[in-house]
């Protein structure tokens, strides 16, 4: 029974501090200040523990907190393109074992230049592989608002693609 | 080795979703949280033993101004008294020094 559930702080840790983590690293593009992220989510759900009620209301409190707090951060940050990819670069080198395919790697450097908003509109879109319904809902934002972030973020991403990906070779 | 262009959406939206797949959090992610955790229990602990020692010395130094007001009160009262004592036996002093004078004026009359 959904109502007998009883949260457990450590192992929510260990269930969706990937989760945490990726959102925080993909909206700011430093790993440092998205495992500080992590843990202030984190630390703000312990507070809050007390009003968990299931487990997908963990799972949608902290998707929500992690991707507000990912903007609180940027916004006092306002972190230049340019070091979101050096940055992302380092991020690279600290885990070379976790590196995904060279080209994925370039469409994630490339993401970091899409605008904020659209940036956290595809990031829940294929990281978390939400329904715009669910974006709009986890962003706080009208429906009409997400669809035109992802349409016009994934036509950016695409463009950019096309300039900066269309020489990189997938091996065969 | 071949070139391909990603020139088709589909094929761009697959590559989105694998490199965009979760990354695995630090290993030691987990352990700074539940550290910071017991930092904070811990400093919570520490400001509520000194809000205890704290309103402890505001009791004692109540209690003891209350005490030193109340012997100072006390001393002044019977200040009072002894003064108006002293007052008294003054003025009785007084009463009696009239009219051993105003005998001694009459005797002194009377000899005359």
């Amino acid at each position: 029974m959904a109502g007998d559930w009883q949260p457990d702080f450590e192992q929510l840790i260990d269930e969706h501090q990937s989760m945490v983590f990726s959102l925080a690293l993909r909206m700011t593009g430093d790993r440092g200040l998205a495992e500080e992220i992590a843990q202030d989510v984190f630390l703000e759900l312990d507070r809050h523990l007390n009003k968990i009620e299931s487990p997908l209301h963990a799972l949608l409190w902290l998707r929500r907190v992690a991707m507000s707090r990912s903007s609180d951060a940027l916004r006092r940050r306002r972190v230049r393109r340019i070091d979101q990819w050096v940055e992302i670069d380092e991020i690279h080198g600290a885990q070379a074992e976790e590196r995904p395919s060279p080209l994925a790697d370039r469409v994630e450097r490339l993401l970091a230049t899409v605008p904020e908003p659209q940036r956290a509109a595809l990031v829940l879109r294929y990281q978390e592989d939400l329904t715009p319904e669910e974006i709009a809902a986890a962003l706080g934002a009208p429906l009409a608002t997400v669809k035109s972030h992802l349409h016009r973020g994934l036509k950016l991403l695409r463009a950019k693609a096309a300039i900066h990906l269309k020489e990189y070779v997938r091996g065969t | 080795m071949e070139l391909e262009p990603l020139d088709n959406i589909a094929d761009f939206e697959r590559e989105l979703q694998s490199a965009l797949a979760r990354r695995p959090a630090p290993p030691d992610l987990k352990r700074k949280i539940v550290g910071r955790l017991w930092q904070q229990a811990s400093r919570s602990h520490r400001r509520m033993i000194w809000m205890e020692r704290l309103a402890a010395a505001v009791i004692l130094v109540a209690v003891a101004g209350g005490a030193a007001y109340w012997h100072h009160e006390v001393e002044k009262r019977r200040g009072e008294e002894a003064k108006q004592q002293v007052f008294t036996a003054l003025r009785i002093a007084n009463h009696a020094l009239e009219q051993m004078n105003a005998q001694l004026a009459e005797h002194n009359r009377d000899a005359q």
